[in-house]
């Protein structure tokens, strides 16, 4: 049989062809159950169950087999002529909530390996799934990344199902919209569109669906899979769609007319169109009052900065443009780095290497063995190697100071981005001094002002300026002055007018005294 | 596509490997100068002292054990037909490169300063690695000798000088005379370049030795050097350097003591907090005038004098008057008599008040301002006798008890 022929074959109304053709196709497969059965001695009518152990529940298979055996043992009659299609089946006899007939065989067959039942029955050239998908799978457990002091605990799961739930939990609007679809030829992953209709802006739901459907891979085993396959950038060093685990925070991003694109078996949301400040801002900052959200974000683009260029500006000073320290500092750094053998930029490499060397095996260690990797390397990095005279006590500072600015960018992939980055200007500064240094810089901000992500520029409101968008960039504004979601969104409203909150007039006193 | 960015980016990542790193030069690779001396060598030749930090002492251990003989500062000599040959020479004996960038002060010899310091505007303003906020001093010593002096509350003894002319208005005695001032009133007409006066003085008290007083030298600020055109034409005592400084810059504080009206045994001692200066001048018979007004503000600090404050309050006020007009009144005749400079930028008023009367007599300017007529008038306060307003004298608090 060609491939074409496979996928368009159908069930026929002898029971003993399907079951042969089946058992062809899927062959023996421990966790692949047959439940054979007589539907109506009266009538001798022979019926199969084609059920895959381990994603149905038991109950409901039960529930099934007892609904035919026991009920269909008692329909009184000619069988054919009460129950003459499926479809009479379905409304008459079965009582499980979601039930689909199918004609083609590959339906049935892709049924039963996502966790339906399909039931057949001699004399129909048709199949009955029944949906009893039921697995084991984490409960929802406070997330790992997007950590927040004050917010919801709740983080997405493995399972597309809990995972958009908690999300229509939070909107209960008609408009919120969730469209479903498969990708991955073997893995056949289910995937959702998750948009508010009205809000997002025309088209962008269409590219999105575009887009994945000209995906043609065998495999989806995450959403990084599916955020390389349409991102607008594959070359670049950014992310141009983000991803999170927060159900509110994909809340948020669709009430200000973003697209988010659930994949199932993995806890990670994607998010789009996405932009470059986008990676600084948390959850947090939302909940917090505005002074102190305000605050945290600021230090968070401070430490974005240092994350990217301390180490080459450290670098670019000291072996080039001795002349722009402090003359105070400059002895105290000269004095550090009395008996360091190698140039500064070799110096720096070494540490940044040792750096990111223990920051992956404590990642990728079991936990305890994890910490006796931190305390061996800050040792040896900290004290040992300053004592051995192999760097200046400066670069520690240096690199410790850009490693915990890294660790203060809340998004783990914009983190990941600014550190690779930081690796090309420190190069280059420490060959040119300041020359290299600002030809990567402008090089690194020509490409990230070049960059789309589902058509909006990468670093918009900042490059293009949009005035109405400053509010929630660099400072959160309070709620009540934020009067309209971002520009891009189709939505112009978000709250009326007036909100910001103030004492009700009349009574100018303190409260009444009865 | 593809093809042509994959040649561009390995074309530029060649371009960046083959500089070599060019122009990289470590930091601790570098001799960093923190004071320049400058004195006549043997034969027209031209001494050139530098001293150099020696980082590892200067700021004790900061990184791995580096030894070192403890001394914070390294000095070296050297002398060829010009600065610049000079400096080069240097490089025959010191192991690092020399580096002028953190260099604090120049100080010139008296000698070499009295021959001529064109040059050394010239090679200290062209060099760019130079900064312009350095402080120029002229010394009455040889100015090798004042730079190798350990001076100070400071290891690094360049940064002593400097921190003294930070603080130095509080004496108010010498100018702050950097690079910068020095071109500028150098090139400028209708003014003089002033530059501050070191001297080496035994002020120090070893430590080891208390009993043999003042047994160390230290820098000590004292004066001003005046100059016509590059050449140093002779000295400025403190007080007549204390009557030019509102002429040539801010005065934030400064003190004055004066004689008590009824006893000039005793003294009392006035801070002046704000000193406000305006220089007029007219042009009357081909005969340059010139007003100063002075308005001061001062506060009493120290009170010696028997009669309480507010009786003598007015004749001090007119003492402190007097005093004022006779210190502008005697560093004009510094100016006008002994060296015949302007030094006081009185050509300056003159040429935006009087612009076109410039033109004509600007090339004979200093013989005007020898003959220039200059009036004082000062105008002074004296307020906050802090709360008490006679001097502590024994039994006062009883008897203020009993009252």
């Amino acid at each position: 049989m060609t491939e074409q022929k496979k996928k368009d074959a159908v069930f026929t109304s002898q029971l003993q062809d399907n079951t042969e053709t089946l058992d062809g196709i899927l062959e023996f497969s421990t966790d692949l159950l047959r439940r054979e059965f007589v539907i109506h001695a009266d009538s001798n009518r022979h019926g199969i169950c084609y059920l895959t152990d381990g994603l149905v529940s038991n109950t409901d298979i039960q529930l099934i087999l007892k609904t035919l055996l026991l009920y269909g043992q008692a329909i009184n009659g000619n069988w054919q002529q009460s129950l003459d299609s499926f479809e009479q089946i379905k409304q008459q006899l079965m009582v499980n909530c979601s039930i689909r007939t199918v004609t083609k065989l590959d339906d049935g067959i892709n049924g039963i390996l996502s966790g339906e039942t399909l039931v057949l029955l001699d004399g129909y050239a048709e199949g009955l799934l029944i949906t009893t998908k039921a697995w084991e799978s984490r409960s929802i457990t406070e997330p790992a990344t997007d950590t927040v002091v004050r917010g919801p605990r709740d983080g997405f799961t493995e399972n597309i199902r809990t995972n958009t739930s908690l999300v229509r939990k939070r909107i209960k609007d008609p408009q919120f919209r969730l469209e479903a679809m498969v990708v991955g030829n073997k893995t056949r992953t289910d995937i959702n569109i998750a948009y508010m209709k009205g809000t997002v802006k025309d088209g962008l739901v269409e590219e999105v669906r575009q887009r994945l459907q000209k995906i043609d891979i065998d495999g989806v085993l995450e959403s990084g899979y599916i955020e390389e396959l349409i991102e607008d950038a594959p070359l670049s060093v950014f992310s141009t769609i983000a991803s999170t685990e927060r159900p509110d925070k994909v809340a948020s991003a669709l009430l200000e007319g973003r697209v988010a694109i659930f994949v199932d078996n993995t806890p990670f949301v994607l998010l789009l169109p996405t932009f470059f400040w986008q990676f600084f801002q948390a959850s947090d900052d939302y909940y917090s009052r505005y002074w102190v959200g305000s605050f945290f974000r600021i230090v968070r683009y401070i430490a974005f900065l240092i994350s990217l260029m301390l180490p080459s500006l450290y670098v670019m000073l000291v072996s080039f443009h001795q002349e722009m320290i402090p003359s105070m500092l400059a002895f105290t750094i000269a004095s550090g780095r009395e008996v360091v053998p190698f140039p500064v930029l070799v110096e720096a490499i070494m540490m940044e290497l040792a750096f990111e060397l223990m920051r992956e095996a404590g990642l990728r260690m079991p936990k305890p063995v994890g910490q006796a990797v931190s305390i061996v390397g800050s040792l040896i990095i900290g004290q040992a190697a300053v004592q051995a005279g192999l760097v200046s006590p400066f670069m520690v500072i240096v690199v410790a100071v850009t490693g915990i600015a890294s660790f203060a960018i809340p998004n783990y992939s914009a983190s990941i981005a600014i550190r690779l980055l930081r690796f090309p200007l420190l190069i280059a500064s420490g060959m040119l001094g300041l020359l290299g240094f600002a030809a990567v810089f402008f090089m690194v901000v020509i490409h990230a002002l070049s960059i789309r992500s589902f058509g909006e520029s990468y670093l918009a409101p900042a490059a293009p300026f949009r005035p109405s968008d400053q509010k929630d960039i660099v400072l959160r504004f309070p709620w009540w002055s934020i009067k309209r979601p971002p520009s891009f969104s189709k939505e112009q409203r978000r709250q009326g007018k007036n909100t910001m909150p103030k004492p009700s007039g009349g009574q100018s006193g303190g409260p009444e005294r009865g | 596509m593809i093809n042509r960015t994959m040649l561009l980016a390995v074309s530029l990542l060649m371009l960046i490997m083959s500089s070599g790193c060019l122009g990289k030069q470590e930091i601790n690779d570098l001799a960093i100068v923190t004071a320049v001396g400058i004195d006549n060598g043997e034969n027209n030749h031209v001494k050139l002292s530098v001293q150099i930090v020696r980082p590892a002492d200067a700021r004790g251990q900061t990184g791995a054990p580096s030894g070192g003989t403890g001394e914070p500062i390294y000095s070296i000599q050297a002398t060829g037909r010009t600065i610049f040959e000079a400096a080069r020479n240097l490089a025959r004996f010191s192991s690092r490169r020399v580096y002028w960038a953190h260099n604090f002060v120049i100080v010139l010899g008296e000698g070499y300063a009295r021959k001529g310091i064109a040059d050394m505007i010239d090679f200290f303003t062209r060099n760019h690695e130079l900064r312009m906020t350095t402080w120029v001093v002229v010394t009455p010593e040889e100015a090798g000798q004042v730079i190798a002096t350990i001076t100070g509350m400071e290891v690094v003894p360049g940064e002593a000088i400097d921190k003294l002319f930070r603080y130095n208005q509080i004496v108010a005695e010498a100018p702050g005379t950097n690079m910068m001032r020095l071109q500028e009133s150098f090139l400028a007409e209708g003014t003089e370049p002033v530059l501050a006066k070191v001297q080496l003085r035994p002020r120090g008290i070893s430590n080891k030795n208390p009993d043999q007083f003042g047994s160390l030298d230290q820098v000590v600020l004292s004066g001003a050097a005046v100059f016509e055109g590059d050449k140093m034409k002779g000295w400025l005592s403190p007080s007549e350097a204390k009557g030019l400084l509102p002429f040539i810059e801010e005065v934030d504080s400064e003190i004055m003591v004066i004689n008590c009206p009824d006893d000039s045994n005793n003294h009392a001692t006035l801070e002046i907090k704000s000193l406000e200066q305006r220089v007029k001048t007219r042009f009357v018979n081909n005969q340059v005038k010139v007003q100063v007004a002075q308005t001061a503000n001062a506060n009493l600090v120290e009170m010696g004098c028997e009669q309480p404050f507010t009786e003598i309050k007015d004749q001090m006020t007119l003492a402190l008057k007097q005093k004022l007009e006779n210190q502008v009144l005697k560093t004009a005749s510094a100016a006008q008599k002994k060296y015949k400079s302007d030094i006081m930028k009185i050509g300056q008023v003159f040429h935006n008040t009087y612009p076109l009367e410039w033109k004509q007599i600007h090339s004979e300017w200093n013989r005007y301002f020898e003959k220039a007529e200059i009036t004082v008038s000062a105008d002074a306060k004296i307020s906050s006798p802090v709360l008490k307003i006679q001097r502590f004298v024994k039994g006062d608090g009883l008897s203020l008890k009993s009252k």
